[in-house]
């Protein structure tokens, strides 16, 4: 069955928040040292991986994938650690949000796909933000 | 008691007005269910924090987020016709005997949970299996938490 337009489009958000956390990592990576400069770098690897996984994903369907624009505006300043991690959370609940709406979609495999995809950046931010919150990628959710 | 016996022998073909209520849609029914397991999991979370007080402060957070998942999940229900929404808690292990084993237990339970509301999203309204998602999502974050728990 062909995928549509619906689908594609909510594919190609679920890449471009990926994109912008490929992004987003290089920068969180260096303001963090040790352990947590680490944990970014595992992150960011994560990140990579999810990427090629949609852009395949599309260029199954037939559509080309969003490429990565060369800069992203971040949403606050960066200068240090704990901006860093506060950046990290917000990169994932990004991602987690726009998982979130492949949910939605009118396609078993695309809504099971993005339910479970949903997982890792939630639990992510999580660890990033240092507690939980009950609804991942709803609205109001984020730090 | 004579009307229903009355219509029956008449064979009467009008509304059926005096027959059961319809049956349940099976989203409300998953519906219904995914919030008698929110309710389960409420049901473990306190018991292990009244066994092991050391615990209650570290699960505390985790057992009002399911308290949240419960009252969006029972916001969710149209009470069905002839069928309340269920208010009882059908499952009740006993505490782990340790804290360590209670910790494994609520993080089972947690598993558990995910594979069940992962198997809800096929036949759900895109909403429904939003939130279904979002709730299986902040279980995996609570799995975590309790393995870091487990460890510490």
């Amino acid at each position: 069955m062909a995928a549509t337009s619906a689908q594609i489009a909510a594919m190609q958000a679920a890449l471009e928040a990926e994109h912008a956390a490929v992004y987003g990592y290089g920068v969180t990576g260096a303001m963090l040292t040790g352990a947590a400069k680490s944990l970014a770098y595992a992150d960011w690897r994560a990140h990579q991986i999810a990427r090629d996984t949609l852009a395949a994903m599309l260029v199954k369907l037939g559509a080309a994938p969003v490429v990565a624009s060369p800069a992203y505006t971040l949403p606050f300043a960066v200068t240090n650690a704990a901006s860093a991690r506060r950046l990290a959370a917000a990169l994932e609940d990004g991602v987690t949000r726009a998982y979130l709406g492949l949910v939605a979609v009118n396609n078993r495999s695309l809504r099971i796909f993005g339910a479970l995809a949903m997982q890792p950046p939630a639990t992510r931010a999580a660890v990033w933000r240092g507690s939980t919150v009950a609804f991942p990628g709803m609205p109001g959710q984020q730090a | 008691m004579m009307l229903p016996l009355f219509l029956a022998l008449s064979a009467c073909k009008g509304p059926a007005v005096l027959s059961g209520p319809p049956p349940v849609a099976d989203q409300t029914t998953m519906l219904l269910h995914a919030v008698t397991a929110e309710q389960n999991l409420i049901w473990i979370y306190k018991k292990a924090a009244a066994a092991y007080s050391g615990l209650a402060p570290s699960i505390a957070p985790l057992l009002a987020e399911h308290e949240a998942h419960l009252a969006q999940l029972r916001g969710r229900v149209i009470e069905p016709a002839g069928k309340r929404v269920p208010d009882a808690v059908t499952a009740r292990p006993r505490p782990g005997a340790t804290k360590a084993a209670a910790l494994a237990q609520l993080r089972a339970a947690e598993h558990a949970a995910i594979a069940t509301l992962m198997s809800r999203l096929d036949g759900a309204s895109p909403s429904l299996a939003q939130l279904y998602a979002s709730i299986a999502a902040s279980e995996a974050t609570h799995v975590t938490a309790l393995t870091s728990l487990i460890g510490s």
